[in-house]
């Protein structure tokens, strides 16, 4: 197997099993190969470092904001009156 | 009053409950799924002001839309195709076909001297608990990233971000798993394109 068609199925099989014949040619093209194992390399490197990236949480205003619409949409008259109609059931 | 305590439900009793109507169950699902929604709006917006935007446009969806909702797919699957179509709408930029069109030639593999690297830099596992990005890198990151059309962006953040099936991401955005596939392939290309220089220039960054 030639180095392009190695490039070309390296990503397929970043994180998955390699067990099926082309994935033990490709392997195999990697372990010969020092283009493709450096490649393979800086990929796996890319994707660590994206899922490094910090993560922010919902900030307290947006927090308060959703709620808010969240509210507004609940109370609407249509489920207002269900809510009641439930309550006045219930007590 | 009769107060029921929504929070020790299960996922899907809650959204069933939601589903009939019930507002307390609603807000419960709003709050259970707040971050998961905002997180993933950052990651495909990259910009916190339009991933708060997003997340509100999303919740309001949700509750209009939640009796449509079928329980064929996952729920947060369903969130994030509603998320993904936000961003999509609301961001949907001409220039990024241009983009697109460059990144097929993602598919034809290039083979240039620069990938030759001294061996020391061919390490097999990475923990990204070690790694401190600091702001020059970041910006590399973002650049990058920025320069994806978002359902490239998508795939990526979804499968290799997330680690969510390819199924699943197809779910999302509506494509076929080759064609999601072929995107994960190119924008994994693309990213480690643009990251290379800075990645070859810093060979201890990760280990
Ligand atoms: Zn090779």
């Amino acid at each position: 197997m030639k180095c392009d068609k190695v490039y070309l199925h390296i990503c397929d099989h970043l994180d998955e099993e390699i067990t099926s014949p082309r994935c033990r040619q490709i392997k195999q093209h990697l372990e010969e190969c020092p283009n493709c194992r450096a490649y393979l390399d800086s990929l796996k490197k890319t994707i660590v470092l994206y899922k490094a990236m910090p993560e922010p949480s919902v900030p307290a205003g947006t927090h308060r904001e959703l709620f808010k619409t969240i509210s507004s949409l609940t109370l609407s008259p249509g489920r207002a009156r269900a809510k009641k109609r439930r309550c006045t059931r219930k007590s | 009053m009769n107060k029921r305590i929504p929070r020790h439900l299960p996922d899907d009793a809650l959204i069933a409950q939601a589903k009939s109507g019930d507002n307390l169950a609603f807000t419960e699902l709003v709050r259970r799924y707040e971050e998961t929604v905002y997180r993933f709006s950052y990651k495909i917006c990259r910009d916190k002001e339009k991933a708060s935007e997003t997340l509100q446009d999303t919740f309001v969806n949700v509750f209009r839309k939640l009796k449509s909702f079928d329980g064929k797919s996952k729920f947060s699957t369903w969130l994030y195709t509603i998320v993904t179509n936000n961003c999509l709408m609301k961001h949907r930029k001409r220039k990024s076909d241009e983009l697109e069109e460059s990144l097929e030639a993602y598919d034809h593999a290039r083979h240039t001297e620069d990938t030759v690297q001294r061996p020391e830099l061919v390490s097999s596992e990475h923990s990204p608990a070690d790694i401190v990005i600091g702001k020059e890198l970041r910006d590399i990151l973002e650049t990058a990233m920025l320069k994806l059309p978002e359902d490239y962006r998508v795939v990526f953040v979804m499968r290799d971000i997330e680690g969510r099936s390819s199924e699943e991401t197809a779910g999302v955005l509506g494509l076929s798993n080759e064609a999601t596939k072929s995107r994960l392939r190119r924008a994994r290309a693309f990213l480690r394109d643009q990251l290379h220089p800075y990645i070859s220039a810093h060979p201890e960054l990760v280990r």
